[in-house]
């Protein structure tokens, strides 16, 4: 260890002077990664304005803010822009930057695969986006059901851009994961097996196996649904002998594996934080590597519970029923074994911890109300309102977005040699845990009371109005939190405490590098004794409890 | 016999106790190591426990046995709301509800006569119906909260959904899925009434149009002279186009355009003037009418009883 840290000073991140041009041709996974992040950040300033229009829009009934055909091209964007152009480039940044430190790798198998897979991923993004400038955005919902995505009814070219720019942004998402999946299988570093693998590199692996698995179908599904639109086919068109139900199958197909897609990663991130932060290892590993991978085969058996109300017959809806049902098992044994690594623990709650034990506390409802829609007759009530909705944010906000801002705390020192301000830091956690509650607890409510999700608006004898008022306002507390996030990167970025190579007494070996690392990573290749190799160099004597 | 929703938060109150036990369990636990096992609180090195098999084998069984449960309690929920529930004997009546984009249409196959209607479903109370839920143009999604769930309306597929009211009385309820830009004002009326103010409605929709005298009759050649019959049908004219809700009978509704506003003289009048201010996007366009013209037209639907 000491010989890595004491020559760090001889390596310089790249030469003084080289212009920007250096971002567009590195093939360094670690620039790449802040690539990735960057254009989630990037993406997430607009998630976020459309998301705050929408809140804003719905804050009393009747309200005339935005009109309808605004609001429309809003909430798809919305959705749009959260899933494929934020959630998705931030995890595969992560990805990207940790997976070869994790494993003692000195880049990813294929570099300059992994430049093109950014870039297609980038002018996906840009595509879809390109949409208001050619005269208005997607307007049929992120899962664009035919006939409404179909020509006749959504006549713009906004459905276009968004089956043009997702296609784009899938082949490189599809790409990079092929390189994830190769690195992971081919370069680990002598010593990590399979079964000392990182639990982060470990749910990475399902995450990138399941890419290759979902992609393709919503690939296929927006080609059929381009055709339909400009080629004169009728994949979806009933009056044609097509069937928009097939859209319907096709889409969920993926559509389904991709929420265990960008949650794997997240709950992966959670499991290397929350052992290092209780000073205990993670509890029952061989349980949680098992049950993603349960996750990742199960995925891909769930998606008509999405269609629950499409009338498919009995037989069909209990298969995907049950289905859904198990998965809550393989999700349930994680939060269990995150709860009992906190047991008999050290805790430091640091900014990095909150957000980790606060990802388990709001999980633990998305996970539950998730079940509650696997059951036919609950989701037959509750499908398609902003119960839906409610869901949906606990499980890809407060799940997704919570890791995320763990893992940000919690590997800024190693990305950019300096610590991000705890003082910010709680700020961030607290706002945002509280508005995020704040926000979308009531949403709950709303649903069960009859209001459907992708309203503009809502009569004001439906007596909707107080709850969301109340939303509105949590989204306010939650907007102040990301400001407080906003301003801790830009201040840490300049003038964060320094942090040294192993800020919080970690174990993986990415902590046994230098603060940002060297180019090449490592000087020497390093070796897995364990499944916590630092562990084992800073206790010698205590390597059994390893 | 229990009304679907009732069934389904039946449903939904044992499986929401079985989820706040666990929701509380969870918490609770969190809480608790959060708050005994801090740094500070805890002298020395955390003992390094890698795990416990049996508890890890206990906490992935007894979650499936839960669940097994719920399954079972679910199928029985399901054959008991079922949209072909044999258990509640066949329906008394069917009728045909159509989503247009943004209204609905329904008609009554099994009664004597033609009834059609548009945004208010009138049943019977205390009596099973079967709807046939079928789509004019995208997917649409019929439900009414307090009656139960929602099933969709999908073009090239007919859909059932068994409708019972077991009270007198209007239950309000809108489009649940995503149609297009006036997917927020596509809402429905659902009238329950006695078997007897039912056949009394029936009766009353069946007849064609009352002949229009004075101002009313003037409005009819409005109506019929203008682009109006070119979409809708009043049963007794010849208008009988069905891309627009039926209106022989439109003044016998309590709301227009699908609950925009309510069915009275004045809204009339300002939705005739100009349907795009009140529901933008709508299919009904603005016609350019004096108002003379516009006074008659307001006088002859209004006369639609």
């Amino acid at each position: 260890m000491s010989a890595t840290t004491a020559s760090t000073t001889l390596w310089v991140r790249r030469p003084a002077g080289l212009p920007a041009a250096g971002w567009l041709r590195t093939v360094d996974h670690k620039e790449i990664g802040v690539l990735y992040m960057g254009m989630g950040l990037f993406f997430l300033v607009f998630g976020s304005v459309e998301a705050a229009i929408i809140r804003l829009q719905l804050a009393v009934p009747e309200n005339r803010l935005v009109d309808p055909q605004l609001y429309d091209q809003l909430f798809t964007i919305h959705g749009v822009t959260m899933i494929f152009l934020v959630a998705i480039p931030i995890l595969v940044g992560f990805m990207n930057y940790l997976i070869p430190l994790m494993i003692g790798a000195r880049d990813v198998a294929f570099p300059r695969l992994n430049a093109l897979s950014f870039w297609l991923s980038l002018l996906g993004g840009l595509l879809v986006y390109f949409s208001f400038v050619a005269g208005g955005g997607p307007d049929a919902g992120w899962f664009a059901y035919p006939p409404l995505s179909d020509r006749t009814y959504s006549t713009g070219t906004g459905l276009d851009y968004y089956v043009l720019g997702l296609a784009v942004n899938g082949a490189g998402t599809i790409v990079g994961a092929i390189n994830i999946a190769v690195t992971v299988l081919l370069l680990r570093c002598p010593g990590l097996s399979i079964s000392r693998l990182p639990l982060f590199v470990w749910m990475s692996l399902v995450t990138s196996l399941l890419i290759l698995v979902a992609y393709p179908a919503l690939s296929a599904a927006l080609v059929m649904l381009f055709a339909d639109r400009r080629l004169g086919a009728h994949f979806f068109d009933a009056t044609a002998g097509g069937d928009p139900i097939i859209w319907q199958h096709v889409f969920w197909f993926f559509g389904h594996p991709e929420v265990y897609i960008v949650i794997l990663p997240a709950f992966g991130m959670v499991s290397e934080v929350i052992p290092v932060f209780s000073r205990k290892p993670i509890f029952g590993y061989r349980f949680i590597a098992g049950s993603s991978v349960a996750i990742g085969f199960l995925s891909v058996s769930v998606w008509a519970h999405h269609m629950f109300a499409v009338g498919l017959p009995d037989a069909e809806n209990l298969f995907f029923s049950a289905a859904s049902m198990l998965i809550a098992v393989p999700t349930g044994i994680k939060v269990l074994a995150w709860t009992a690594t906190m047991v008999g623990g050290r805790l430091r709650f640091t900014t990095a911890m909150l957000f980790a034990v606060g990802f388990i506390a709001t999980f633990v409802m998305g996970g539950l109300t998730g079940v509650s829609l696997a059951i036919v007759p609950i989701d037959w009530y509750v499908t398609d309102s902003y119960y839906v909705v409610a869901h949906m944010h606990y499980v890809l906000f407060g799940g997704v977005v919570f890791g995320i801002f763990a893992g940000l705390y919690y590997w800024f020192p190693k990305m950019t040699g300096r610590l991000l301000s705890e003082r910010l830091g709680k700020w961030h956690f607290w706002l945002v845990f509280v508005g995020f509650h704040l926000t979308f607890l009531p949403q709950h409510w709303l649903g069960i009371a009859g209001m459907p999700r992708r309203v503009f608006t809502y009569a004001a004898d439906t007596g909707w109005g107080p709850l969301n008022l109340l939303s509105t306002l949590g989204a306010v507390v939650m907007g102040a939190g990301i400001l407080a996030f906003v301003c801790n990167l830009v201040v840490s970025l300049r003038a964060g405490e320094l942090a040294g190579d192993d800020p919080w007494d970690a174990w993986t070996l990415e902590w046994s590098t230098s603060s940002p690392p060297i180019p090449e990573n490592f000087l020497q290749v390093p070796v897995a004794t364990s499944k916590r190799p630092l562990w084992d160099r800073k206790h010698p004597d205590r390597a059994h409890e390893a | 016999m229990r009304t679907s929703a009732e069934a389904i938060g039946g449903l939904a109150l044992v499986v929401g106790a079985i989820a706040f036990l666990i929701f509380i369990g969870v918490e609770a636990a969190l809480l608790y190591s959060a708050w005994r096992y801090r740094a500070s609180r805890v002298a020395g090195p955390a003992p390094q426990i890698h795990g416990n098999t049996r508890l890890e084998i206990a906490w992935t069984a007894i979650p499936l046995v839960v669940l097994a449960v719920v399954f079972v309690l679910m199928v029985g929920t399901m054959r008991e709301i079922g949209a072909t529930a044999s258990a509640n004997g066949p329906a008394a009546m069917r009728i045909v509800a159509r989503g247009h984009q943004w209204w609905w249409e329904f008609r009554y196959p099994d009664a004597s006569g033609e009834i059609v209607t548009a945004n208010e479903l009138h049943i019977p109370s205390n009596t099973a119906v079967d709807l046939e839920l079928v789509a004019a143009d995208v997917v649409h999604s019929f439900w009414v909260p307090e009656l139960g769930g929602k099933t969709d309306m999908i073009p090239g597929k007919t859909n059932h959904l068994r409708l019972y009211a077991d009270h007198a009385g209007v239950y309000r309820g809108q489009c649940a899925e995503f149609c297009g830009i006036e997917h927020a004002w596509m809402r429905i009326s659902v009238v329950a009434e006695s078997a007897g103010d039912f056949q009394r409605w029936l009766a009353g929709q069946a007849a064609a149009r009352a002949a229009p005298g004075g101002t009313a009759a003037e409005g009819e050649r409005v109506f019929l002279q203008n682009v109006c019959a070119s979409c809708h049908a009043v049963r007794g004219t010849d208008a009988k186009a069905v891309a627009g809700p039926d209106l022989t009978h439109l003044a016998s509704r309590r709301t227009l355009a699908a609950g925009v506003l309510p069915n009275d003289t004045a809204s009339l009048r300002a939705w005739l003037f100009d349907p795009q201010r009140y529901k933008p996007g709508s299919l009904m366009p603005r016609v350019p009418l004096s108002d003379a013209d516009l006074d008659a037209l307001v006088s002859y639907l209004g006369s639609l009883r």
